[in-house]
């Protein structure tokens, strides 16, 4: 126990250093970052409190919607729980730099794995359960429970916490024991990604929406057995709502039983406590042993790689050259980087068909009107799509070089070149899609030329700021020091661009926003456009094209700026 | 060849370079010594512009590395202390995105270059692995072949040996010396003083940021005021202080 709690040590220490060493800047950092997260929860407590009070008036379904919604949010929570233990277990238990010492101190093999799985309980568990809080507090507030609600969802949810974490990092014990050593993290991002695509295409064509609609059922029992979501008495979700829903709706709840599932969480987590040292015991080791196997040798996919960096690469000079082939072969022998490409294909694929499926005909509004007006909230949509994928990919551009970066520095290449560089790589297969998504959205809403026109045109000049915006913040905030590029943009340099590049999309949106109604409604009622008009909408046109330019320009002079005095 | 005027760098208040002044001519294979924290990849990463000096100038080949950066890299091949790689890469195409780094056209100069480079470091066998897949002491020559691949006139090295078995530490040792033969500029940092007595004509001792001494290892052991190895010398001048 006591070896446990030296294993446990060194994170504590360095959270305690990180806390009192941080300087001004990292306390500004916190201090934003938990500004922003929230502002986030209050948001989410008043929609949920919102959606329940509107629950509550719907007759006869009212208190069965809300339980339905507790137990679908559950579930989610749940399987997010999961999801994100495999991941995080895969880095604390077999990938971490430290285990190397760990492993060769004398301390037994199930302290480090209990000390190790301590570490990923928390790290995957404490962002959800802040985030499921709000909507579990709307609960409270809407349907006034007595301090039974309060006390089970704390424990409760933090057993339904250990036991997600139990399966996580068990799931992730077993694929590192069965796959080939060398694959075994490639191997399980990899089956992580497919399965969240999987999840979101599933998801989506459900289409849940319908739901919306009542009406497209035929009964209230055909509507209500739509509603259900899947479950199961053997799941601890189920257990949470039951308790929890005694508490909320104590007249046709049972309290009575409540203990019982109480009783069935925490035996659930013990055992799966137990259990998971138990089969550590036999496993754990012997993969930590085989991840730390040399890794592949032989390059795949060359001959292809090397056609398209020929294209690819052509019009730049040698170094930008080297750069880009470099860029473009890493990001293809990485898994875990050229995988992330199948959730932006389902991204594009559920955007597209989300405009396929919109009911604009039912709309009480003028089709055309209704058309346009959508078509112009769709660049907006569609510049956070991009800025949404910028900051996977963009943004990390720079911190991409990793510790290599001393190579770029101690080359004759100037940082100028070599920003712009990477500028000019990413904006074409940005701009590419940026009007994909506009023309093809565009084509699915049939809007009017002039509407064509102008999105497309808007788009094209937005995502030259966004792509901007992302290699210059991701030059001010570099991490050449990551493990996993991924971790790079969920950073607070990440989240800051996101802010920012949001800020962009809609003060552009806003300041089109008057002149193009100006304009359609001129069309539809045929009336002149009056000088004073004419001039507002220069202004506002030259307004974004200056915003623009701004955004462009600024945040690559500032990203060179902090990059050249990087050390 | 190679000009340190007045040198210095602070680190959050902590002077970690204080004042050097040094001048190493051409052909001249420089040693670099001192004790841990002393202040020698500090100066070494500021040689190679990886880092921005506080105050003083550094001039390559002629060139302020502060006013002409590109030129003056272009003349300087640099070997860190830790080998830090572009891990998906294989070796061969490491060495010819390097060269692309620095301008050089891919022609069949530069790939039998390229080719003899890989051959005199014992790597050719596994050009085509990546370089993940390599150990210590191969990403270690491979860092090598890499710094000597566009024919540098300047060589800076931090910690040449380390991770390097016998065998490979011996033919790095000739190859200096081949290099300095030739007229390369060889300034080396080292804990080995078995390598610098045996590889360097001219020496420095760097303590507290400080140049303590400088030399000959014979001028070395004058200033010392005693007779014996370089480790006795460096053991005097380094605890007189």
């Amino acid at each position: 126990m006591q070896d446990l709690f030296l294993l446990m040590r060194p994170r504590l220490l360095g959270f305690k250093n990180q806390l009192i060493r941080s300087g001004s800047s990292g306390k500004r950092r916190v201090l934003i970052m938990g500004g922003l997260g929230l502002a986030f929860c209050g948001g989410m407590f008043v929609l949920s409190s919102r959606v329940l009070i509107y629950f509550q008036s719907v007759e006869m379904i009212g208190d069965l919607l809300a339980q339905q919604l507790l137990s679908m949010v559950l579930l989610t929570f749940f399987s997010m729980l999961i999801f994100s233990n495999i991941i995080t277990a895969l880095s604390n238990l077999y990938l971490s730099k430290d285990l190397e010492l760990c492993h060769s101190i004398p301390v037994s093999v199930e302290e480090l794995f209990i000390s190790r799985s301590l570490y990923t309980f928390v790290d995957s568990s404490w962002m959800v359960i802040i985030f499921a809080l709000p909507i579990f507090l709307a609960y409270g507030y809407v349907y006034e429970p007595d301090l039974g609600f309060y006390l089970s969802l704390i424990h409760m949810n933090v057993a339904m916490a250990i036991i997600a974490s139990c399966i996580g990092i068990l799931l992730t014990m077993v694929l590192v024991h069965i796959f080939p050593a060398q694959r075994t993290k490639d191997i399980v991002l990899l089956l992580s990604i497919f399965m969240v695509v999987a999840l979101y295409l599933l998801f989506r064509f459900l289409r849940p929406e319908r739901l919306v609609n009542p009406e497209a059922f035929f009964s209230v029992a055909q509507y209500v057995s739509a509603l259900k979501v899947p479950d199961s008495p053997f799941l601890p979700t189920h257990w949470i709502t039951e308790t929890l829903w005694a508490h909320l709706n104590p007249v046709e709840g049972r309290p009575a039983e409540s203990g019982i599932e109480i009783l069935l969480i925490w035996a659930t987590a013990a055992s799966a406590v137990v259990i998971n040292v138990w089969i550590a015991h036999f496993i754990y080791f012997d993969g930590f042993s085989k991840s730390q196997e040399a890794k592949k040798r032989r390059a795949g996919g060359k001959r292809l790689l090397d056609l398209m960096i020929m294209s690819v690469s052509k019009p730049f000079g040698k170094d930008l050259s080297a750069i880009i082939s470099k860029d473009i072969r890493s990001f293809f022998r990485d898994n875990t980087q050229w995988s992330q490409l199948l959730l932006l294909a389902a991204l594009i694929v559920v955007y597209l068909y989300n405009f396929s499926v919109l009911p604009l005909d039912k709309s009480p509004i003028r089709l055309d009107f209704l058309q346009n007006e959508l078509a112009f909230l769709n660049m907006g949509l569609a510049g956070f799509v991009l800025s949404a994928l910028c900051t996977r990919f963009v943004f990390t551009a720079v911190s991409a070089e990793g510790e290599a970066y001393w190579i770029i520095r101690s080359s004759p290449l100037k940082l100028r070149r070599y920003l712009w560089g990477k500028y000019i790589f990413f904006v074409v297969p940005i701009l590419i899609l940026a009007e994909v998504l506009i023309v093809a959205t565009n084509y699915l809403l049939d809007v009017t030329l002039f509407m064509m026109i102008l999105s497309s045109v808007t788009i094209g000049f937005m995502a030259f700021g966004i792509v901007a915006l992302g290699i210059g913040f991701g030059a001010i905030y570099p991490k050449f020091n990551h493990e996993n590029i991924g971790q790079v943009s969920t950073g607070f340099g990440g989240f800051l661009y996101m802010i920012i590049s949001s800020l962009f999309i809609g003060l552009i949106v806003i300041l089109e926003a008057g002149p193009v109604y100006m304009l359609f409604m001129s069309q539809v009622r045929g009336s002149v456009i009056s000088p004073i008009e004419w001039l507002f909408i220069v202004l506002s046109f030259s307004a974004v094209v200056v915003i623009i330019g701004v955004a462009i320009f600024r945040p690559m002079k500032a990203g060179l700026k902090a990059l050249q005095g990087y050390e | 060849m190679i000009k340190l005027i007045n040198l210095t760098k602070f680190y959050r208040g902590l002077r970690a370079v204080d004042r050097i002044n040094l001048k190493i001519e051409k052909g001249v294979c420089f040693g670099f010594l001192g004790p841990n924290g002393a202040g020698k990849t500090t100066t070494i990463r500021m040689m190679a512009g990886v880092l921005k000096p506080t105050e003083g100038q550094i001039i390559i080949n002629g060139h302020d590395l502060a006013k002409y950066p590109s030129a003056a890299k272009q003349c300087v091949g640099f070997i860190p202390d830790r080998p830090f790689m572009y891990e998906k890469l294989t070796g061969l195409e490491f060495l010819h995105f390097v060269a692309g780094l620095y301008g050089l056209d891919s022609t069949s100069m530069l790939n039998r270059r390229i080719g003899d480079l890989l051959g005199l470091f014992e790597l050719k066998q596994r050009e085509e692995e990546l370089i993940e897949s390599y150990s210590h002491g191969m990403k270690q020559r491979l860092i090598m072949c890499a710094a000597l691949v566009h024919q540098p006139k300047v060589l800076i090295v931090d910690e040449p040996m380390v991770g390097l078995d016998p065998k490979g530490a011996r033919l790095v040792k000739n190859i200096f010396r081949e290099q300095a033969a030739e007229g390369t500029t060889i300034f080396m940092s080292t804990h080995s003083l078995e390598v610098a007595e045996e590889v360097c004509e001219e020496i420095a001792i760097i303590q507290e940021g400080r140049i303590i001494a400088h030399g000959t290892a014979g001028e070395l052991r004058e200033q010392a005021g005693m007779d014996g190895n370089l480790e006795d010398i460096f053991l005097r001048l380094t605890q007189e202080r």
